[in-house]
């Protein structure tokens, strides 16, 4: 008896030192190492500068870091850190850090931080005038100091950068007030010296869903337009556009779908929007509605006052998520991942007419463990897949055009 | 314990890890085939399984409420699934557990960085929101809440079990 309860014990303690020797295993990790290197991020956002060079900002090993490419992403020029310590960088599944760059080579980065024990966010901003050599010192977006997190920079033409986030900041007002505080307020500001300084925040809307990203871009000069998971009447967790009148004055919440999503929940799923240059606003996203499950694309030709019937994306059975628009002249592209069981790839498909019709899907590159949200970004001339995978590493991959 | 065991340092050392074990128990990673287990495990018993994350909003004023739940209910294994992104904070799962009575529980926390993988395990059309919870009757049939549980739900369910017992 005292044998086989001694050899229990024993049998138990290995299993629980297997248990957490695994618990620090590094192939559990979403990294693929844990140095600030790029082939260890987890997240790399890119964007091309106006002489055609290639910038990605990522973030591995608590640190964040740019590098350059001139040519298409085969080789990156040694990295420049952004942040000079170890940091809690927010790893949540829909933050990542943001990049612009100016007409003048100027580089604006955003990110997003864990400031407490209680993943309160806070977002710091940094700008580089030397051709990304140096960064200056990072500075919080905003003053208050109660939680942001899901920024999003975009530029304008006259080089304003644009700046909107989710902000808990007024549920201390609604604490004090004895009101019920749900999900958080949508805030915005801008900077008209390429992302040094920012204006006072201002809120753009209150009551969106607090854990998804934001699509932001430009409708035409001097106004921005932001998708969001808005929280509508009855806790519905579906989409809506607000198109600014300026950069400092937040317009109508037009709705982009009924999708019903009553949820009292973190979709950790957020949405993507691009303005074709006829001022045609694409738009994709997630919902697990009673109207409808799984990704959606749909467009509007009135700035969001109407939207086009909703079209669904990909395979159901292989878990389509994390979708990605992006117009140009040449076409409107869109990509999201499925899962297989095994593998990960990214599906591609592109519209020449506006958004009306769509190529079949296709895959354009798969990977077999953990992998970024597939992102796409344009030179002006060719649209390129940005992918970072565990497994494989950094990859830019042009989209091939469709016949 | 009588047994000689003083010169193994070693055996010792994971002895007293086993003490720990028995008097807080760990966080168990949960891994590729994890959810399988604890289908088997539970096999034949009215399981509630809960997903939720440090991170998340409406986790925390959930958690505290189905901590009273497994409370008031004994003849419910109550199962926890920490199901944030990995790098995971063991740290703040354990203490937001022990904080909401989900000390004694199973506790489980997502341990593979591949996160779409063990989704699909669980249940192929989870896009990973949270919290999320499933119910599982001792016959098997498995019904999911997405988002927040009304805990009133709950209680329906738990002696729709009882009742067929």
């Amino acid at each position: 008896m005292i044998r086989t309860g001694l050899l229990a014990i024993l049998a138990l303690a290995f299993a629980q030192g297997t248990a957490l020797a695994q618990m620090r295993a590094p192939s559990a990790s979403e990294a693929a190492c844990e140095e600030p290197t790029l082939r260890c991020a987890t997240k790399a956002t890119p964007a091309f500068g106006p002489d055609g060079t290639l910038w990605l900002v990522w973030m591995a090993g608590g640190q964040v870091s740019v590098a350059s490419s001139r040519d298409e992403g085969r080789s990156f020029s040694a990295p420049t850190h952004v942040t000079t310590k170890r940091l809690s960088l927010d790893w949540g599944p829909d933050a990542r850090p943001k990049i612009v760059i100016d007409r003048n080579g100027g580089i604006a980065l955003a990110f997003s931080t864990f400031r407490d024990a209680a993943f309160n966010g806070e977002v710091f901003t940094t700008r580089s005038a030397d051709g990304g050599k140096s960064f200056g010192e990072l500075k919080p977006i905003t003053a208050s100091n109660e939680s942001q997190r899901f920024e999003a920079l975009a530029l304008d033409q006259d080089g304003t950068v644009f700046a909107a986030w989710l902000d808990k900041r007024n549920r201390i007002v609604a604490k004090e007030a004895g009101q019920k505080y749900e999900g958080a307020g949508l805030f915005f500001t801008s900077s008209g010296d390429g992302g040094t300084t920012y204006a006072e925040a201002k809120l753009a809307r209150e009551g969106t869903c607090e854990c998804c990203r934001l699509g932001l871009a430009f409708a035409a000069p001097g106004r921005p337009v932001v998708i969001f998971r808005n929280i509508f009447e009855g806790g519905v967790r579906d989409h809506a556009v607000m198109t600014f009148t300026d950069v400092a004055t937040p317009g109508e919440v037009r709705r982009v779908s009924n999708d019903d999503w009553q949820i009292n929940a973190c979709p950790h799923h957020g949405p993507s929007l691009t303005v074709a240059p006829n001022g045609t606003y694409h738009v994709v996203w997630y919902t697990n509605g009673k109207a409808r499950k799984g990704l959606f694309y749909a467009h509007s030709r009135d700035e969001g006052r109407t939207f086009s019937a909703p079209m669904a994306l990909g395979q159901p059975g292989r878990n389509p998520t994390r979708p990605y628009v992006l117009a140009s002249a040449k076409g409107t592209v869109m990509v999201w991942k499925e899962f297989d069981g095994e593998k990960t790839s990214v599906q591609m498909t592109i519209s020449r007419d506006d958004g009306e019709t769509w190529s079949p899907p296709k895959t354009i590159s798969s990977t077999s463990d953990t992998s970024d949200h597939p992102l796409l970004v344009s030179n002006g001339k060719q649209t390129y897949l940005s992918w970072m995978t565990k497994a494989d590493g950094y990859r830019l991959t042009a989209i091939e055009d469709q016949p | 314990m009588r047994v000689r065991f003083a010169g193994l340092a070693g055996l010792v050392a994971l002895t007293a890890s086993v003490a720990a074990l028995a008097a807080s128990p760990a966080l168990k990673p949960f891994e590729r085939g994890t959810w399988q287990s604890v289908l088997k495990g539970h096999a034949g018993r009215p399981v509630l399984v809960h997903f939720w994350g440090v991170t998340c909003g409406p986790c925390k004023v959930e958690l505290p409420l189905l901590g009273q739940f497994a409370k008031d209910h004994p003849e419910v294994d109550v199962v926890t699934v920490s199901a944030d992104l990995v790098p995971n904070l063991p740290g703040a799962t354990q203490s937001m557990l022990d904080k909401a009575g989900l000390s004694s529980t199973e506790n489980f926390i997502f341990n593979d960085g591949f996160v779409e993988r063990l989704r699909f395990e669980i249940d192929p059309a989870w896009q990973g929101d949270i919290p999320r919870t499933m119910l599982i009757s001792r016959e098997g049939t498995v019904t999911t809440i997405e988002g927040s549980a009304e805990m009133g739900d709950l209680e329906k369910w738990s002696a729709q079990q009882l009742a067929k017992h």
